[in-house]
């Protein structure tokens, strides 16, 4: 019988042979050992085929969120924005008249216009969050000072930079060079005309930035408001009260603004850390979103992936091309909203999420509550408690020996009450503001640095000294030995530790010993810093 | 706003109702998304995104073309899965809907040129005198498999696509014919001699 051909061999291999002439095929192999060995060869062949297929490129290893920015990401990304920020705002001393301060003037607690969302932001936060003091705070307040300053490092080191960061990298290294291929304008209202193109990379600050012409290179932009109706080719970095786009950017956007308004088109991502942020319904953005915002809106389109983080609301009724990912208060997704990947989101209640019948997601929905009550049965959380607060008591008795004077004198100062509580919140709120202000020169970085560490150390020994100060209050004892003290620390520690896990007013008295312990500590340092006089 | 009256009813995902899904039956999970539960069909995304990426990562040949692909194929699914009538396995269904997403995203790629179209010589195969085995059969290690990975996605669309589909998507003959709208001896034609360039291009290599 005359042997088949390797196309027959390779559909009956696949199964596609018809079954008469597959049951012909398989009586001659029995006979045939060079078909036989073609057939094992074609299935070994298939084999291989299939394997190497099935076994997908490192690139798609995670199977969920696929191109999804990972939450360890977020951070690194946030710090490349915080390190935008810095070198940014190194860059622009070399103006004459730096409009810094201007531009951070929504920032500002004390500004005048007052209307400064951050200290309520940071109180809502302390508030309603009532997680660990400490470690809220850092992340909070300390959030853009710490970056700011190992922003810097960061940049130096770690290869590890995605390219959006290396791009901004490039772009920060080439600004940090005396470069005089940069284009600087400033003035009250710097403005590239319309029929105006500027090739290079333009820094501009002033009160007014508006860009109605082309920007061959990156925007720079500090002001009050900053406003792209034209074009720019390249990146844009603003630092700005109010950020408005309604032309377009091909770049990326790296934004810190009270307010974005994203109307036009933008050509990859955008990353901010703004008050209000909106991408309109005619707002384009050809990659993802990373931002830390109060609120956010999103009509428009966003190509890939959305990660936020709100202290408020996010309300999407455009469309976005990959995953949802969101921490915050409440989200809307309304009828016409549209979520290409999975929607992961952490709300403190699940009665926040309102997702209209006509939503469309095509990934899973993962809607999580961020329970806080539910520690309390862990035993591991008591473990920890008994942890910090053996290690608050250390710290106090530590620090008894080596400063009675200045311990007892500033459990003293927690007496004075309200004065203590002012002068604490206006420590608490001053000092991230006077660290970015003298971080703003280089040399005033480690000064900066050093003023980082004395304030995390305070706002650590707050609860020891308002502790120590409750407990003597209330135990009244008759000496004033070493010991009373430590009992004092003790009883009243019990005390704030126990309050502190009551729902909100918990954490309004987290506040609350914070802002009195830095204020007695300021108070006192206020005092031992004068010279003595002795009565 | 209109967003409140968008919001008559709200789907109100419980607590642990995941957990439980995991658990359930492929036939309890797609029922359940026949009736739109957004669980069931989250469920469904979680089980086989991986699987329908990969697909469409070969058929595209571009991370950011198969992410659209597979985002498109899940988005249209709470629709489509209405059709679904069990006739064949699901993961076959489904991966056939992800093929034909692809092939629309190839045409739209081409700007209104045919992709598949038969050439004369259609069903001519030109025979190869294979006493030798195949330089694939020998190919074990992840490294040598990486390589075949490579070598199938530099392939020509027309053998890359049909490959794909019958040994990832692992499609039928005439399943994939369907797809590609041809006919069913030009697909075998096209995977064996795709096959043979596959050889032809690892065959250096692998000596």
């Amino acid at each position: 019988m005359e042997c088949y051909s390797e196309q027959s061999c390779a559909l009956a291999v696949d199964g596609e042979l018809a079954p008469d002439e597959a049951q012909r095929l398989r009586d001659h192999l029995a006979t045939c050992r060079r078909c036989r060995d073609l057939v094992d060869a074609l299935r070994a062949e298939n084999r291989v085929l299939s394997e190497s297929l099935h076994e997908l490129p490192e690139e798609t290893a995670s199977p969920v969120g696929f191109s999804h920015l990972g939450r360890s990401w977020v951070w690194g990304d946030l710090a490349l924005m915080a390190a935008v920020l810095a070198l940014g705002s190194i860059s622009s001393i070399w103006f004459d008249e730096v409009s810094i301060p201007a531009a951070l003037e929504w920032f500002n607690p004390f500004s005048s216009s007052g209307r400064t969302n951050l200290i309520f932001s940071l109180f809502d936060h302390f508030a309603l969050g009532g997680t660990a003091m400490l470690t809220d705070y850092a992340a909070v307040v300390g959030f853009l000072s710490l970056l700011l300053l190992f922003g810097g490092a960061l940049l130096l080191g770690r290869g590890r930079l995605r390219q959006p960061g290396l791009r901004l990298l490039i772009v920060l290294l080439a600004l940090s060079l005396p470069s005089l291929a940069l284009e600087r304008r400033k003035g009250d209202f710097v403005t590239v005309a319309a029929n105006e193109t500027v090739d290079d990379t333009l820094m501009a600050a002033g009160n007014t930035v508006r860009i109605e012409g082309v920007v061959n290179g990156d925007l720079l932009a500090f002001g009050r408001t900053v406003e792209v109706r034209g074009t720019v080719k390249g990146d844009m970095v603003s630092l700005a009260k109010r950020t408005m786009v309604s032309g377009t950017v091909e770049g990326r956007i790296y934004t810190f603004s009270e307010s974005l308004d994203l109307d036009g088109l933008l050509g990859h991502s955008l990353y901010g850390f703004a008050q209000n942020l909106r991408v309109n319904d005619r707002g384009r953005v050809g990659e993802g979103i990373l931002a830390a915002a109060g609120d956010v809106t999103i009509e428009g389109d966003v190509k890939r992936s959305v990660d936020l983080l709100t202290s408020g609301n996010a309300d999407v009724s455009g469309s976005i091309g990959r995953d949802l990912t969101m921490t915050g208060v409440r989200l809307t997704l309304t009828n016409t909203a549209r979520v290409g990947g999975s929607l992961n989101a952490r709300l403190r209640q699940l009665k926040e999420a309102h997702i209209a019948d006509g939503a469309t997601i095509a990934g899973k929905r993962d809607i999580q509550v961020q329970v806080r009550k539910s520690q309390l049965t862990r035993p591991k959380f008591y473990f920890h408690q008994a942890v910090w607060f053996a290690a608050a008591m250390l710290v106090g008795w530590l620090g008894l020996l080596l400063f009675p004077g200045f311990f007892r004198a500033t459990t003293q100062a927690v007496g004075s009450g309200w004065l203590s509580l002012g002068l604490g919140v206006a420590v608490l709120a001053a000092v991230p503001v006077a660290m970015i202000v003298i971080g703003i020169t280089l040399v005033g970085i480690p000064i900066s640095l050093m003023l980082f560490a004395v304030y995390l150390t305070a706002i650590y020994l707050a609860k020891v000294w308002v502790g120590a100060f409750l407990g003597r209050t209330l135990l009244k004892p008759s000496g004033a030995t070493r010991g009373d003290w430590m009992l004092g620390l003790l009883v009243g520690l019990l005390i704030l530790t126990v309050v502190g896990f009551i729902p909100y007013l918990g954490g309004l008295v987290r506040l609350g010993v914070v802002c009195l312990g830095l204020g007695a500590f300021a108070a006192q340092l206020y005092r031992a810093s004068r010279p003595v006089i002795t009565a | 706003m209109n967003a409140k009256r968008n919001m008559a009813k709200e789907p109100q995902p419980r607590e642990g109702e995941t957990r439980q899904m995991e658990g359930l039956g492929l036939e309890n999970v797609i029922e359940r998304a026949q009736s739109h539960d957004a669980e069931a069909l989250g469920e469904i995304y979680s089980r086989y995104v991986r699987r329908v990426f990969g697909l469409c990562r070969y058929m595209l040949n571009s991370r950011e073309g198969a992410e659209d692909a597979t985002s498109e194929v899940f988005l249209k699914l709470q629709g489509s899965i209405e059709s679904y009538d069990g006739s064949i396995p699901f993961p076959r269904w489904l991966l056939r809907v992800a093929g034909n997403q692809c092939i629309d995203a190839l045409r739209r790629r081409q700007r209104g040129l045919k992709v598949f179209v038969e050439v004369e010589d259609g069903a001519a195969v030109v025979e190869a005198a294979s006493s030798e085995p195949s330089p694939l059969g020998a190919v074990i290690s992840t490294q040598e498999r990486a390589q075949v990975r490579d070598t199938i996605a530099r392939l020509p669309e027309n053998y890359r696509v049909p490959l794909v589909l019958r040994y990832y998507g692992e499609l039928s003959y005439d399943e994939i014919a369907q797809e590609l709208s041809l006919e069913r001896n030009y697909v075998a034609a096209l995977i064996f001699r795709a096959k043979q360039e596959l050889r032809r291009r690892l065959a250096p290599r692998s000596k």
